[in-house]
Protein backbone atom coordinates (compact mmCIF):
# COMPACT_ATOMS: atom_id res chain seq x y z
CA UNK A 1 0.00 0.00 0.00
CA UNK A 2 2.68 2.40 0.74
CA UNK A 3 4.87 1.67 -2.20
CA UNK A 4 1.06 2.50 -4.39
CA UNK A 5 1.12 6.61 -2.12
CA UNK A 6 5.14 6.33 -2.82
CA UNK A 7 4.58 5.78 -6.59
CA UNK A 8 1.82 7.87 -6.94
CA UNK A 9 3.28 10.70 -4.42
CA UNK A 10 6.54 10.36 -7.21
CA UNK A 11 4.47 10.83 -10.11
CA UNK A 12 2.95 13.92 -8.88
CA UNK A 13 5.76 15.45 -7.87
CA UNK A 14 7.74 14.93 -11.84
CA UNK A 15 4.13 16.77 -12.30
CA UNK A 16 4.52 19.38 -10.53
CA UNK A 17 8.30 20.05 -11.31
CA UNK A 18 7.25 19.93 -14.75
CA UNK A 19 4.84 22.42 -14.42
CA UNK A 20 7.41 24.55 -12.29
CA UNK A 21 9.12 24.68 -15.88
CA UNK A 22 6.79 24.52 -18.23
CA UNK A 23 5.62 27.88 -16.47
CA UNK A 24 9.07 29.48 -15.56
CA UNK A 25 9.52 29.10 -19.61
CA UNK A 26 6.28 30.73 -20.00
CA UNK A 27 7.22 33.64 -17.92
CA UNK A 28 4.16 32.89 -15.04
CA UNK A 29 6.89 31.61 -12.58
CA UNK A 30 9.91 34.25 -11.75
CA UNK A 31 13.48 31.85 -11.99
CA UNK A 32 13.39 32.48 -7.81
CA UNK A 33 10.07 30.94 -7.30
CA UNK A 34 11.56 28.01 -9.46
CA UNK A 35 14.60 27.49 -7.61
CA UNK A 36 12.44 27.03 -4.66
CA UNK A 37 9.81 24.55 -6.02
CA UNK A 38 12.05 22.35 -7.81
CA UNK A 39 14.36 21.41 -4.71
CA UNK A 40 10.89 21.65 -2.71
CA UNK A 41 9.66 18.68 -4.84
CA UNK A 42 12.52 16.73 -4.76
CA UNK A 43 12.82 17.04 -1.08
CA UNK A 44 9.60 15.89 -0.91
CA UNK A 45 10.28 12.76 -2.99
CA UNK A 46 13.15 11.88 -0.76
CA UNK A 47 11.26 12.41 2.61
CA UNK A 48 8.00 10.36 1.08
CA UNK A 49 10.91 7.78 0.02
CA UNK A 50 12.57 7.40 3.11
CA UNK A 51 10.46 8.60 5.76
CA UNK A 52 12.67 7.68 8.70
CA UNK A 53 14.74 10.45 7.33
CA UNK A 54 12.08 12.77 8.02
CA UNK A 55 11.64 11.65 11.40
CA UNK A 56 15.66 11.87 12.09
CA UNK A 57 14.90 15.93 11.00
CA UNK A 58 11.57 16.10 12.96
CA UNK A 59 13.73 14.58 16.31
CA UNK A 60 16.17 17.58 15.93
CA UNK A 61 13.33 20.00 16.62
CA UNK A 62 12.22 18.31 19.07
CA UNK A 63 9.09 16.78 17.88
CA UNK A 64 8.34 12.99 17.35
CA UNK A 65 7.25 11.90 14.36
CA UNK A 66 7.76 13.04 10.80
CA UNK A 67 4.63 13.35 9.68
CA UNK A 68 4.07 15.88 13.40
CA UNK A 69 6.48 18.08 11.07
CA UNK A 70 5.08 18.40 7.62
CA UNK A 71 1.52 19.04 9.57
CA UNK A 72 2.87 22.07 11.39
CA UNK A 73 5.33 23.00 8.88
CA UNK A 74 1.97 23.43 6.14
CA UNK A 75 -0.32 24.86 8.68
CA UNK A 76 2.38 27.65 9.37
CA UNK A 77 2.48 27.76 5.14
CA UNK A 78 -1.24 27.85 4.70
CA UNK A 79 -1.71 30.29 7.18
CA UNK A 80 1.36 32.74 5.48
CA UNK A 81 -0.08 32.17 2.05
CA UNK A 82 -3.84 33.11 3.41
CA UNK A 83 -2.43 36.49 5.25
CA UNK A 84 -0.42 37.25 1.82
CA UNK A 85 -3.13 36.27 -0.22
CA UNK A 86 -5.52 38.98 2.04
CA UNK A 87 -2.63 41.73 1.54
CA UNK A 88 -3.42 41.42 -2.00
CA UNK A 89 -6.73 41.08 -2.52
CA UNK A 90 -7.05 44.28 -0.58
CA UNK A 91 -4.48 45.97 -2.80
CA UNK A 92 -6.67 45.19 -5.37
CA UNK A 93 -9.79 45.95 -3.98
CA UNK A 94 -8.16 50.03 -3.78
CA UNK A 95 -7.13 50.07 -7.73
CA UNK A 96 -10.61 48.53 -7.94
CA UNK A 97 -11.99 51.87 -5.86
CA UNK A 98 -9.33 54.36 -7.57
CA UNK A 99 -10.95 53.16 -11.13
CA UNK A 100 -14.16 53.32 -9.94
CA UNK A 101 -14.02 56.85 -8.16
CA UNK A 102 -11.90 58.56 -11.68
CA UNK A 103 -14.66 56.85 -13.47
CA UNK A 104 -17.64 58.68 -11.64
CA UNK A 105 -15.84 62.06 -10.81
CA UNK A 106 -15.02 61.94 -14.52
CA UNK A 107 -18.55 61.91 -15.98
CA UNK A 108 -19.72 64.39 -13.54
CA UNK A 109 -16.59 66.81 -14.60
CA UNK A 110 -17.43 66.26 -17.90
CA UNK A 111 -21.13 67.11 -17.69
CA UNK A 112 -20.10 70.47 -15.32
CA UNK A 113 -17.59 71.89 -17.99
CA UNK A 114 -20.29 71.10 -20.96
CA UNK A 115 -22.88 72.65 -19.40
CA UNK A 116 -20.53 75.46 -18.66
CA UNK A 117 -19.10 76.09 -22.25
CA UNK A 118 -22.73 75.85 -23.57
CA UNK A 119 -23.78 78.37 -21.06
CA UNK A 120 -20.67 80.21 -22.41
CA UNK A 121 -21.75 80.14 -26.43
CA UNK B 1 -18.00 77.32 -0.50
CA UNK B 2 -19.29 74.82 1.92
CA UNK B 3 -20.00 71.30 0.75
CA UNK B 4 -21.84 68.57 2.12
CA UNK B 5 -21.00 65.22 1.36
CA UNK B 6 -23.31 62.39 1.70
CA UNK B 7 -22.44 58.96 1.08
CA UNK B 8 -25.51 56.38 0.40
CA UNK B 9 -25.73 52.78 0.24
CA UNK B 10 -29.54 51.79 -0.75
CA UNK B 11 -31.02 55.29 0.89
CA UNK B 12 -33.58 55.43 -1.81
CA UNK B 13 -36.18 55.84 1.10
CA UNK B 14 -34.36 58.78 2.74
CA UNK B 15 -31.89 60.11 0.27
CA UNK B 16 -34.08 62.75 -1.07
CA UNK B 17 -35.02 64.67 2.10
CA UNK B 18 -32.13 64.12 3.69
CA UNK B 19 -29.81 65.86 0.45
CA UNK B 20 -33.13 68.75 0.22
CA UNK B 21 -32.60 69.41 4.44
CA UNK B 22 -29.10 70.14 3.46
CA UNK B 23 -29.73 73.03 0.91
CA UNK B 24 -30.29 75.81 3.80
CA UNK B 25 -27.12 75.26 5.55
CA UNK B 26 -24.37 74.50 2.63
CA UNK B 27 -23.44 75.96 -0.98
CA UNK B 28 -23.74 72.55 -2.39
CA UNK B 29 -24.62 69.34 -1.85
CA UNK B 30 -22.45 66.22 -3.11
CA UNK B 31 -24.30 62.88 -2.94
CA UNK B 32 -22.27 59.59 -3.34
CA UNK B 33 -24.48 56.66 -4.37
CA UNK B 34 -22.25 54.16 -3.60
CA UNK B 35 -23.89 51.08 -6.28
CA UNK B 36 -26.92 51.30 -4.89
CA UNK B 37 -29.39 48.69 -6.27
CA UNK B 38 -32.82 50.54 -4.83
CA UNK B 39 -33.54 54.00 -6.42
CA UNK B 40 -31.05 56.18 -4.63
CA UNK B 41 -29.35 57.44 -7.62
CA UNK B 42 -33.03 58.15 -8.98
CA UNK B 43 -34.25 60.00 -5.94
CA UNK B 44 -30.60 62.07 -5.11
CA UNK B 45 -31.20 63.24 -8.55
CA UNK B 46 -34.71 64.87 -8.02
CA UNK B 47 -32.87 66.84 -5.53
CA UNK B 48 -30.07 69.77 -6.64
CA UNK B 49 -27.61 68.21 -5.60
CA UNK B 50 -24.22 66.56 -7.42
CA UNK B 51 -24.88 63.38 -7.94
CA UNK B 52 -21.69 60.89 -8.07
CA UNK B 53 -22.23 57.44 -8.29
CA UNK B 54 -20.18 54.53 -8.08
CA UNK B 55 -20.81 51.79 -10.34
CA UNK B 56 -19.74 49.06 -7.55
CA UNK B 57 -20.61 49.23 -4.24
CA UNK B 58 -17.13 50.09 -3.03
CA UNK B 59 -18.11 51.23 1.29
CA UNK B 60 -18.61 54.25 3.06
CA UNK B 61 -14.97 55.33 3.50
CA UNK B 62 -14.59 54.97 -0.62
CA UNK B 63 -17.64 57.13 -1.37
CA UNK B 64 -16.40 59.82 1.26
CA UNK B 65 -12.56 60.23 -0.25
CA UNK B 66 -14.78 60.31 -3.90
CA UNK B 67 -16.52 63.11 -2.41
CA UNK B 68 -13.30 64.59 -0.96
CA UNK B 69 -11.66 64.30 -4.72
CA UNK B 70 -14.85 66.27 -6.05
CA UNK B 71 -14.74 69.28 -3.24
CA UNK B 72 -10.61 69.38 -3.88
CA UNK B 73 -11.33 69.82 -7.43
CA UNK B 74 -13.88 72.60 -6.89
CA UNK B 75 -12.10 74.14 -4.54
CA UNK B 76 -14.16 73.73 -1.35
CA UNK B 77 -13.75 75.78 1.87
CA UNK B 78 -15.27 73.65 4.37
CA UNK B 79 -16.99 70.01 3.94
CA UNK B 80 -19.37 68.32 5.73
CA UNK B 81 -19.87 64.65 5.97
CA UNK B 82 -23.27 63.59 6.33
CA UNK B 83 -24.90 60.17 6.65
CA UNK B 84 -27.76 59.58 4.18
CA UNK B 85 -30.20 57.75 6.03
CA UNK B 86 -31.71 61.07 8.17
CA UNK B 87 -29.99 59.85 11.39
CA UNK B 88 -28.35 63.27 11.90
CA UNK B 89 -30.02 66.81 12.42
CA UNK B 90 -29.12 69.45 9.83
CA UNK B 91 -29.98 72.25 12.56
CA UNK B 92 -26.61 71.13 13.96
CA UNK B 93 -24.77 72.09 11.59
CA UNK B 94 -24.90 75.76 11.71
CA UNK B 95 -23.38 76.18 14.94
CA UNK B 96 -21.30 73.20 14.52
CA UNK B 97 -19.62 75.49 11.49
CA UNK B 98 -19.47 78.58 13.87
CA UNK B 99 -17.69 76.55 16.97
CA UNK B 100 -14.96 75.38 14.14
CA UNK B 101 -14.31 78.60 12.60
CA UNK B 102 -14.01 80.40 16.28
CA UNK B 103 -12.61 77.51 17.37
CA UNK B 104 -9.37 77.65 14.89
CA UNK B 105 -9.13 73.77 14.55
CA UNK B 106 -9.03 72.18 11.48
CA UNK B 107 -11.47 69.55 11.78
CA UNK B 108 -14.78 69.14 14.12
CA UNK B 109 -16.00 65.66 15.14
CA UNK B 110 -19.50 65.45 16.19
CA UNK B 111 -20.02 63.76 19.33
CA UNK B 112 -23.35 61.79 21.05
CA UNK B 113 -21.92 62.47 24.48
CA UNK B 114 -21.30 65.99 25.00
CA UNK B 115 -24.52 67.39 26.21
CA UNK B 116 -26.77 66.14 23.77
CA UNK B 117 -28.92 62.63 25.03
CA UNK B 118 -28.27 59.59 23.21
CA UNK B 119 -30.56 57.21 22.50
CA UNK B 120 -28.04 54.37 22.51
CA UNK B 121 -29.22 51.09 22.08
CA UNK B 122 -28.04 48.52 25.00
CA UNK B 123 -25.41 46.27 23.20
CA UNK B 124 -23.89 49.44 21.42
CA UNK B 125 -23.51 51.38 24.58
CA UNK B 126 -22.35 49.04 27.12
CA UNK B 127 -20.02 46.74 23.96
CA UNK B 128 -19.54 48.12 20.84
CA UNK B 129 -19.07 51.55 22.37
CA UNK B 130 -16.03 50.71 24.86
CA UNK B 131 -14.26 48.35 22.34
CA UNK B 132 -14.36 51.10 19.53
CA UNK B 133 -12.88 53.32 21.67
CA UNK B 134 -10.56 51.71 23.19
CA UNK B 135 -9.54 50.44 19.31
CA UNK B 136 -9.29 54.17 18.19
CA UNK B 137 -7.14 55.18 21.61
CA UNK B 138 -4.26 52.16 20.34
CA UNK B 139 -4.28 52.60 17.35
CA UNK B 140 -5.12 56.40 17.00
CA UNK B 141 -3.77 57.61 20.28
CA UNK B 142 -7.54 59.37 20.43
CA UNK B 143 -9.38 60.35 23.07
CA UNK B 144 -12.41 61.63 21.50
CA UNK B 145 -16.15 61.10 23.61
CA UNK B 146 -17.38 59.77 20.73
CA UNK B 147 -16.41 56.96 18.24
CA UNK B 148 -17.41 56.06 14.73
CA UNK B 149 -20.25 59.12 14.57
CA UNK B 150 -19.56 60.11 10.55
CA UNK B 151 -20.51 63.99 11.26
CA UNK B 152 -17.28 65.62 10.82
CA UNK B 153 -16.86 69.10 9.29
CA UNK B 154 -12.82 69.89 7.48
CA UNK B 155 -11.29 72.89 6.52
CA UNK B 156 -9.70 72.98 3.50
CA UNK B 157 -6.10 72.39 5.07
CA UNK B 158 -7.72 69.04 6.86
CA UNK B 159 -9.11 68.30 3.20
CA UNK B 160 -6.02 68.06 1.71
CA UNK B 161 -4.03 66.02 4.49
CA UNK B 162 -6.79 63.68 5.06
CA UNK B 163 -6.67 61.13 2.38
CA UNK B 164 -8.93 58.28 3.15
CA UNK B 165 -7.77 54.82 1.92
CA UNK B 166 -9.79 52.55 3.95
CA UNK B 167 -12.86 51.86 1.74
CA UNK B 168 -15.11 50.07 4.13
CA UNK B 169 -15.53 51.11 7.92
CA UNK B 170 -12.01 51.26 8.84
CA UNK B 171 -12.20 55.15 8.13
CA UNK B 172 -13.41 56.48 11.10
CA UNK B 173 -10.62 55.41 12.36
CA UNK B 174 -7.81 56.36 9.94
CA UNK B 175 -9.27 59.66 9.80
CA UNK B 176 -8.75 60.27 13.36
CA UNK B 177 -5.22 58.31 12.85
CA UNK B 178 -4.64 60.95 10.28
CA UNK B 179 -5.47 63.44 12.28
CA UNK B 180 -2.87 63.16 15.02
CA UNK B 181 -0.07 62.71 12.09
CA UNK B 182 -0.81 65.70 10.76
CA UNK B 183 -1.34 67.27 13.71
CA UNK B 184 -4.42 68.89 12.97
CA UNK B 185 -6.13 70.86 15.40
CA UNK B 186 -9.96 69.08 16.33
CA UNK B 187 -12.59 69.79 18.48
CA UNK B 188 -15.68 68.07 19.44
CA UNK B 189 -19.50 69.19 18.79
CA UNK B 190 -22.34 67.75 20.30
CA UNK B 191 -24.58 66.52 18.24
CA UNK B 192 -28.55 64.51 17.72
CA UNK B 193 -28.53 61.26 16.37
CA UNK B 194 -31.02 59.38 15.96
CA UNK B 195 -30.84 55.39 15.58
CA UNK B 196 -31.72 53.16 12.88
CA UNK B 197 -31.66 49.79 12.81
CA UNK B 198 -28.23 50.07 10.59
CA UNK B 199 -25.29 50.57 12.87
CA UNK B 200 -21.81 47.91 13.55
CA UNK B 201 -21.94 45.41 14.92
CA UNK B 202 -19.94 42.83 16.50
CA UNK B 203 -18.87 41.23 13.69
CA UNK B 204 -18.79 44.77 11.85
CA UNK B 205 -15.99 45.50 14.83
CA UNK B 206 -13.77 42.69 13.58
CA UNK B 207 -14.11 43.20 9.65
CA UNK B 208 -12.42 47.11 11.35
CA UNK B 209 -9.73 46.10 13.05
CA UNK B 210 -8.90 43.30 10.24
CA UNK B 211 -8.53 46.35 7.71
CA UNK B 212 -6.67 48.49 9.95
CA UNK B 213 -4.08 45.65 10.29
CA UNK B 214 -4.06 44.80 6.84
CA UNK B 215 -3.58 48.24 5.85
CA UNK B 216 -0.12 48.27 7.83
CA UNK B 217 1.24 45.45 4.85
CA UNK B 218 0.00 47.52 1.89
CA UNK B 219 2.05 49.67 -0.11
Amino acid sequence: MLILFQILFSLFALFAIISVYSKKRSGLLSAGAAIFWTPFWLLAVVFVWLPNALTVVANTFGIGRGADLVLYVSLVVVFFILFRLSVKIEGLNRSITKVVRDKSLSEVLERDSSTRSARSE
Amino acid sequence: MFLAIVPAYNEGKTIGSVARGLFEHVDKVVVVDDGSTDDTFIEAQKTCAVVLRHEINRGQGAALETGHEYARKIDADYVLHFDGDGQFDPSDIAPALKALQESGADILFGSRFLGKQANLPFFKKFFILPLAKLLNYLIADSRLSDVHNGFHILTRRALDSIRITQDRMAHATEIVALVKKNRLKYIEFPVSVRYSEYGQCAVGGLQILRDLLLDKFIK
